[in-house]
């Protein structure tokens, strides 16, 4: 097994709204691996999204500990946490999230300035094939190029890990191959860490790992000996 | 169910709905406020002139036979006048510095319809013959009399007691000022005293059975110019000097513009604050409409109507229309009656005080309900538009396009991705940027106007004193014969190092049709203490052949140098002629408007001998010039030949004291501008903020700091405030060169120039003002959750 990227420990989140506690998460433990692919399951309302939000550096958990190596997660400020999504998170949302008045070029080029050993845009446009559509605006691109932009905008950053809530949740199924393809060819040729959510149990067919949660705890782990090639995957 | 929604919606953005309701508010105040203290001021003015029957006409002569007075009422068109002895006085006292002066008025006991009566506030009647007067209650406080007072003047060279007997006001001196360049009453100098007619005769022996001054009221229908044509001639024998009509009488004069500004201001005030508010609404009205789309066609398939919905977004508008009418309207109720004091403090008119007025407050109350219910209604007037089933579907993207600006190539080079971003935000909401940038101008505007103003006033004052007056003291002669004794004793002061003697003589200059009643000043070619500059502050000789003019006078007379003037006098030897003199001459002024001459030249046009009104002196010992003019006025005390001494550094610090509370108006209009500057900013930076949050909560993610995130928002708005501010400059130049020609009188000119110091001033404290409304967005930017914001679709 490879070197551990992340690890939480009994990671607990708390909403409180009145009268009424909801826990979102109820004590989480769990590893992410460096240069894996992980396919998160679970029912809606799960803590899914929660869980990714907090390993993301987006949010903060109201209990239990996160370590990136040895830098703990849940004890740092705001000034960390962004240090920390800026260098190392790359964030990828079912809703595209692109700057409307952009193009697609500039979008990507908006996290490369800010990164520290940032990729090559127009090679990375190449590879998600979205070459001549450098200096379109996103108005101008259909949902899969414009998710393809994201991406590319994500991968820029060159981060050790790409977080991805529902990536293909908008897509149609040949479209949401390419972008899932483009996901485990980062993993793989980079040798980074992948992060999926999602409700589409195929999906999981392509990953390292499955974790399921359920209730705001995770309910199992499972491993896949033999991750199937995402051109494979069918639903 | 909705008014919940209402509330709600109100209180998440509460910091753009308190901005506007602030802006709305201080209209109101203004409004409300201004519209009352303008109302009682004319009501105080009008039941005052009534009852003290004030004059229409003012004559001022050399002397006449009194019992010719009531001949003079037969005269076509005049209704009453009143004959008066007027003689100015100084009162002796020792232990004061400065001089006092009291003007003595006569009044006619005899005469029970008497023109400009006085309205006896304290105290008993006057008696007649007996040395016994009323004070102006002005001069009363000031100088913490008590009634049965006995003060010393200096009257026909002796030194009389007058009792005090009473106090009162009267219409005539409502703002009184005891010379032309001064702008401020100050009571504790000068005040009047109003005495019975044999009284002044005794005081005065030469006036036994004169007057010297005529003021009448008019028949209702009666024309001035025309009762004036028919006064001159039987007039003339007396030594006419003028007559002039209520219009130009200074305290009148003043006391009607101040009301008139208070007018103007209670109007366009309120208006200029109500319509940046109703922007500033619709505004935000239109951006929750289009945020609140699909809230809009849920509603609309639930079954609402279009009225109900319009209604609901019409509800947030009236909110704030009624909320800030009632209290702008109250709180400026609450502060009409102080401001009346204030006003009152200027202004020696009886308080007719009208304190609740349910008119101002309903009419503030439905102005500014209006002016929402405008603004709102084309706020919201596109949620009619929309069908349901199109309000659930997102909005049309956003199509980005690159802008003209960017076509500029290098300039397009220099952006970054950010800058980028804000340039072309600039053109996404056009009518919102066109909206900042005019209010950025006026914010700037109006904070450069206002420090500009406050530069110039204090130039003014500067250059009158500093420059152009730089006697240390002046000596006033009682009279003509004082001249040679004068001099010759100042001369032999130890304490004088300079005389020079200077002459004021009223004359009435023409020039075809043109006519102007102006001190002619004649001082002598080598005078070092009275400079008379040119516009670049040099010294320009007086010619002993031809007049220097003001320029206003200038202008007034339609006269350029070289051209020829009529003059007339009461000071030429024959007094029914007129000479002719050329203009030499034309010099800029700032307070009063002068005519000056060469003194002997101004000898021989008048057919005079040796002339001087005063003298002029500068007093050696630099480090105590205030001992070597109180030892000189010490000397002149009691003295027959002397009328005064008055000190230089006094007057500068009383105009620069009275400055000072002007100066407190001049703050408030500062005040003004950063108000508007910051509110146009603060919420157009919320509304920025709310309605990007999706893109700026995706920066937030991509890993930049809130800071780096909100440099596009505050790129944007530098970029046009900056080109605001430049824009503001012709505008702030504009509006003073029309400020200077509507505020400027024959006491004061204003200079139609800003100053430099206000521009450089108004663009900082326009600066501070965005920074400090950005620095309010900002933390909206830092307090973003990035976890919710992203949670939705679009
Ligand atoms: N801001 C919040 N306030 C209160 N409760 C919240 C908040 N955000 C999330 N929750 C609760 O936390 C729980 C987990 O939410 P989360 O978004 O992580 O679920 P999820 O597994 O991503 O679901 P889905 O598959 O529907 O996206 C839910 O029960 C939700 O109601
Ligand atoms: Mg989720």
């Amino acid at each position: 097994m490879s070197t551990e990227l992340i690890a939480a420990k009994n990671l607990k989140k708390r909403y409180q709204m009145g009268e009424v506690t909801v826990y979102a998460l109820k004590g989480v433990d769990f590893t992410l691996y460096d240069g894996e692919l992980v396919v998160m399951l679970g029912p809606s309302g799960s803590g899914k999204s929660t869980l990714l939000n907090i390993i993301g550096g987006m949010d903060q958990a109201t209990e239990g500990e996160l370590y990136f190596g040895d830098k703990g997660l849940h004890e740092v400020g705001d000034r960390e946490l962004t240090l920390y999504r800026r260098n190392e998170v790359g964030f990828i949302f079912q809703f595209y999230n692109l700057m409307p008045n952009l193009t697609a070029f500039e979008n990507i080029n908006l996290s490369v300035q800010i990164a520290q050993d940032p990729l090559e845009i127009d090679g990375l446009l190449e590879q998600v094939g979205l070459g001549d559509r450098r200096d379109h605006f996103p108005s101008q691109l259909s949902g899969g190029e414009q998710q393809r932009v994201a991406i590319a905008r994500a991968l820029a950053k060159n981060p050790r890990m790409l977080l991805c809530d529902e990536p293909t949740g908008a897509l149609d199924l040949p479209t949401g191959i390419q972008v899932l393809k483009l996901l485990r060819d980062f993993c793989e040729n980079y040798h980074k860490t992948v992060v999926i959510i999602t409700h589409n149990t195929a999906i999981a067919e392509m990953a390292d790992r499955v974790v399921y949660l359920k209730d705001g705890m995770v309910d199992r782990i499972e491993k896949n000996a033999h991750p199937l090639p995402p051109e494979k995957v069918t639903w | 169910m909705l008014w919940k929604k209402m509330i709600r919606d109100i209180l998440s953005n509460k910091g753009s709905y308190v901005a506007c309701l602030v802006i709305v508010i201080i209209g109101l105040i203004v409004f409300t406020a201004f519209s009352i203290v303008s109302d009682s001021l004319n009501l105080s003015k009008d039941t005052f002139y009534r009852e003290q029957n004030f004059a229409q006409g003012f004559v001022e002569l050399v002397s006449m036979p009194e019992h010719n007075v009531e001949r003079l009422s037969r005269v076509e068109g005049i209704k009453e006048i009143s004959g008066r002895v007027v003689r100015e006085v100084r009162v002796n006292a020792p232990e004061r510095e400065e001089s006092i002066y009291l003007r003595l008025v006569s009044l006619d006991l005899s005469d029970s319809s008497r023109v400009n009566d006085v309205r006896l506030l304290e105290g008993e009647e006057l008696k007649d013959r007996e040395l016994n007067a009323w004070v102006d209650n002005q001069f009363f406080h000031a100088n913490e009399l008590e009634m049965g007072q006995e003060i010393e003047v200096v009257a026909g060279g002796r030194a009389r007691e007058i009792t005090i007997t009473g106090m009162g006001m009267s219409p005539e001196f409502t703002y009184p000022l005891r010379t032309q360049t001064e702008l401020f009453p100050n009571p504790e100098q000068f005040g009047i005293a109003f005495l019975p007619l044999d009284t002044m005769a005794a005081l005065f022996p030469d006036v036994q059975g004169r007057v010297n001054d005529l003021v009448f009221t008019l028949e209702p229908d009666a024309d001035f110019d025309r009762v004036k044509d028919r006064l001159e001639p039987e007039l003339e024998q007396y030594g006419l000097k003028t007559i002039y009509s209520r219009d130009d009488q200074v305290s009148h004069l003043m006391l009607t513009e101040e009301i008139t500004m208070l007018e103007t201001l209670s109007t366009s005030f309120p208006l200029l604050f109500l319509s940046i508010a109703g922007v500033i609404l619709y505004i935000m009205l239109k951006r929750m409409v289009e945020q609140q789309r699909g809230q809009i066609g849920i509603l609309k398939a639930l079954g609402y109507s279009d009225k109900e919905i319009v209604f609901h977004y019409l509800s947030y508008a009236l909110t704030v229309g009624a909320v800030g009418g009632l209290l702008g309207g109250f709180l400026g109720i609450l502060s009409a009656t102080p401001l009346t004091e204030l006003m009152l403090e200027f202004f020696n008119v009886p308080e007719v005080y009208e304190g609740f007025s349910l008119y101002y407050l309903m009419s503030g109350l439905l102005l500014s309900l209006t002016v929402f219910l405008i603004s709102g209604y084309h706020g919201c007037k596109q949620a009619l538009r929309l069908k349901p089933a199109e309000a659930m579907r997102p909005p049309a993207p956003v199509l980005g396009t690159k802008n003209i600006l960017e076509k500029i190539g290098f300039f397009s080079e220099m952006l970054t991705i950010q800058g980028k971003m804000a340039v072309r935000n600039l053109t996404r909401n056009k009518g919102r940027s066109a909206f900042m940038f005019l209010g950025i101008m006026l914010s700037c505007a109006v904070v450069a106007l206002t420090w500009s103003f406050n530069d110039l006033v204090d130039k003014m004052i500067f250059y009158q004193y500093e420059e152009v007056e730089v006697y240390d003291a002046r000596v006033t002669l009682s009279g003509p014969d004082a001249r040679d004794p004068v001099e010759r004793e100042l001369e032999g002061h130890t304490e004088v190092a300079r005389v020079e003697p200077i002459a004021e003589v009223p004359v009435t200059l023409s020039h075809h049709w043109q006519e102007e009643d102006v001190s002619l000043i004649g001082i002598t070619r080598e005078s070092s203490l009275y400079n008379i500059l040119d516009s670049e502050g040099r010294r320009v000789i007086p010619s002993d052949k031809g007049l220097i003019l003001s320029e206003r006078l200038a202008d007034k007379l339609n006269v350029s140098v070289g051209s020829t003037l009529e003059l007339e006098s009461p000071f030429l030897r024959d007094e029914d002629s007129s000479q002719r003199v050329s203009v030499y001459e034309i010099i800029p002024q700032y307070l009063g408007m002068n005519a000056y001459m060469e003194l002997s030249g101004l000898e021989e046009l008048l057919g005079q001998g040796k002339l001087a009104t005063s003298f002029l002196v500068n007093v050696n010992n630099n480090e105590n010039k205030e001992g070597g003019i109180s030892l000189l006025r010490d000397r002149y005390r009691e003295s027959e030949l002397v009328a005064g001494v008055d000190g230089r550094e006094e007057r500068i610090g009383q105009a620069a004291e009275l400055m000072e509370t002007f100066g407190v108006a001049l703050y408030i209009y500062v005040l003004v501008g950063v108000i508007i500057g910051f509110s146009i900013i603060y919420s157009s930076s919320f509304i920025i903020v709310s309605e990007r949050s999706r893109e700026l909560a995706s920066m937030r993610v991509l890993g930049m700091t809130s800071r780096e995130v909100f440099s596009v928002i505050t790129f944007e708005q530098w970029f046009l405030s900056f080109f605001a501010m430049l824009a503001a400059l012709p505008l702030a130049q504009l509006m003073q060169q029309g400020l200077a020609s509507e505020l400027s009188t024959d006491m004061y000119i204003l200079p139609g120039e800003l100053s430099s110091e206000s521009l450089f001033a108004a663009a900082v404290i326009t600066s501070l003002s965005i920074w400090i409304a950005q620095r309010f967005a900002l933390k909206k930017v830092r307090d973003l959750s990035l976890v919710e914001v992203l949670k939705f679709e679009e």
